[in-house]
């Protein structure tokens, strides 16, 4: 479903990526795990189509498609959907008016008929009951005055309404509770689908205890240094990252 | 002619007046090389010109003048609560709960044509409510030079939308002066849209204590449009309140002046002062400039004021495409939404959503971006 080759990204100046490579087969979930500064938010923002993203080398092919050729617009009709790891507020236009511009324009671009209002409503109740959201949120402006928990659960729920193809999660359990991380899990888990794959980005291993990776990979300084199975994450739990730079400086002796 | 109209809009004779017309002077010495003629007040008015004022829920209270004369044909006035002097310069809202809907349109001739008109507003009721609306028809050379004194009585309370719309055109000077006696209550919403220059001078004396004044506005300028918006607000007695917020959009090569001056003068203790003035530039040639000015010589007085200019927030841009929004859609919802800050306090939902219909009209399509 994706495939990425030796990408090369550079963002104000300085390269962050450096030959990444990846590739995700639909029905899986792979954890990208990885130290501060080592390109992980680089690599979401760079497949949804974030400005300032310069690649310098590489490519991204999604179902056969030049993904880089697209605008973020376009990514999101053909499937693409980023989970921010900071979601951005933005006064003055609701919620539920958004969601339902989003998904009306998606529709729109992939010549599928638009949802009149109470056939919005009614999706839209239907993947609230399975989030355990509150209606409230929907009169609200997007995103303005939530918690840091509500904006993250507000991610997952675009996700579950959207239905795209491949989810990338930007370090989406960052600033949850136990019980909202628990939340997010369950929400990710009830969308994980063969025809579905999913990128989860973390820092931590936590997540991954509920939401089981296919593939765990370890990026550090711009590349994918290691690839395992769910073991990996646990591995990493109990040695640090430092322990991949030890094994990455034996492996290059 | 021409030295005479500089002379006297925007003479340049005391250093008030010079810094006054700063920025709008150009604007104004284009207009003075032009040879005006007087508007004609009889010209009629084409049927889409009439769809624009013709709103049904103001059937009844509706005031018409065509280049500053009031015009029988199109007026409409059946409302006990709404006092008009013969001569229509005097109006003297009595007790009304519905709006009073005051028109004045500016229509072209064949020769760059000049109306001026002098109107006086009375405002007892405690319930009051206006529009105003300026319809500036598009299709030749024209200056309306408009001025509007409104007196709101003692514990009076008057609802004020003010529309304008006008042809590129177009030029319209506005000079308004609103006095407000002691625990009067005006709350006055502007939406400025085109023109070549339309400047808007509100002047308001806050004379008696503990009256308030709640000034909302936006302008959405595009093309060369030039608009330029003054306010001189004076507290003159005790514990008198004004909250002022505007919010500016200039796109193309357009240009957007705001200058927000509240003076708290010697003995207006107790005042409260509010200011914000925020701008959003859609384009590299797009100008605004914000002065927020505020002048206080009294005790105990709250005051705070902020004014800004930048460019779209593209962090919220990149969101609602990485939704599946279109870059221009996304554009206007959130220049809509930004203009909606300033216009939410407009009750009547009809007209709100109307005027919210206009400034988003008003975004120029990719292709016409600069």
């Amino acid at each position: 479903m994706l495939k990425i080759e030796n990408l090369h990204v550079r963002v104000a100046g300085k390269e962050i990526l450096k030959g990444l490579s990846l590739d995700v087969q639909a029905g899986q979930v792979h954890a990208i795990m990885g130290p501060n500064g080592a390109g992980k938010s680089t690599l979401g923002n760079v497949l949804a189509g974030r400005e300032g993203y310069e690649v310098t080398a590489g490519s991204v092919s999604y179902d056969g498609q030049d993904l880089l050729a697209l605008e973020p617009e376009q990514r999101a009709a053909a499937g693409v959907f980023l989970a921010f790891q900071y979601p951005v507020e933005i006064p003055g236009v609701n919620n539920t008016y958004f969601l339902r511009t989003a998904f009306n324009a998606q529709r729109k671009a992939r010549g599928e008929p638009e949802l009149d209002s109470m056939q919005f409503l009614k999706r839209v109740r239907e993947k609230l009951a399975v989030l355990h959201l509150k209606d409230e949120l929907l009169h609200r402006a997007v995103n303005e005055g939530f918690s840091g928990g509500e904006k993250k659960r507000n991610e997952i729920f675009q996700l579950a309404l959207l239905e795209p193809r491949l989810a990338i999660l930007d370090e989406t359990d960052s600033g949850l509770d136990i019980d909202a991380l628990k939340m997010v899990a369950d929400g990710v888990n009830a969308m994980r689908d063969p025809a579905r794959a999913f990128i989860v980005v973390t820092h931590y291993q936590r997540l991954l205890d509920y939401i089981v990776p296919d593939v765990v990979h370890v990026l550090a300084d711009g590349r994918i240094v290691e690839s395992g199975d769910a073991s990996l994450a646990h591995k990493l739990e109990e040695h640090g990252y430092a322990w991949v730079a030890q094994r990455r400086v034996a492996g290059a002796a | 002619m021409e030295a005479a109209l500089l002379d006297e809009l925007g003479g340049a004779d005391t250093p008030e007046r010079a810094e006054a017309w700063r920025y709008s002077r150009n604007a104004l010495r284009a207009l003075a090389q032009m040879s005006f003629v007087a508007a004609d007040p009889d010209l009629a008015l084409a049927p889409e010109v009439c769809a624009q004022f013709a709103w049904p829920h103001t059937q009844g209270r509706r005031l018409v003048f065509i280049n500053g004369r009031l015009s029988g044909a199109h007026s409409d006035l059946r409302d006990e609560g709404i006092v008009v002097a013969a001569d229509a310069g005097t109006i003297h809202i009595v007790d009304a709960a519905r709006p009073l809907h005051l028109v004045h349109i500016g229509v072209p001739g064949a020769n760059a044509a000049r109306w001026q008109t002098t109107l006086d507003l009375q405002v007892s009721s405690a319930r009051a409510s206006l529009i105003e609306q300026h319809i500036g028809v598009p299709g030749g050379d024209l200056l309306g030079v408009f001025d509007l004194h409104i007196q709101v009585a003692e514990r009076a309370a008057l609802d004020w939308v003010v529309l304008s719309e006008l042809g590129e055109q177009a030029a319209l000077l506005r000079r308004v002066k609103l006095g407000m006696a002691g625990q009067s209550q005006v709350r006055r919403s502007d939406a400025l849209f085109g023109g070549r220059l339309q400047r808007l001078e509100l002047g308001v004396e806050l004379a008696g204590a503990q009256a308030r004044l709640e000034s909302r506005g936006t302008f959405v300028l595009r093309g060369r449009e030039h608009a330029e918006v003054r306010l001189d607000v004076r507290h003159q007695a005790r514990e008198c309140a004004c909250d002022v917020l505007w919010r500016g959009v200039a796109d193309q090569r357009a240009r957007g002046i705001f200058h927000g001056g509240i003076t708290v003068e010697p003995g207006a203790d107790g005042s409260d002062a509010r200011l914000s003035s925020k701008n959003v530039l859609l384009s590299a040639l797009a100008e605004i400039d914000t002065q927020p000015v505020l002048e206080i010589h009294a005790d105990e007085v709250q005051a705070g004021h902020g004014a800004t200019v930048g460019q779209i927030d593209e962090r919220a841009l990149f969101y609602l495409r990485s939704r599946g929004i279109p870059l221009e859609q996304a554009r206007r919802m959130l220049v809509a939404a930004f203009c909606a800050q300033a216009l939410g306090a407009i009750g009547d939902d009809g007209l709100r959503e109307r005027i919210d219909a206009l400034a988003q009209a008003r975004l120029p399509s990719p292709d016409a971006a600069q």
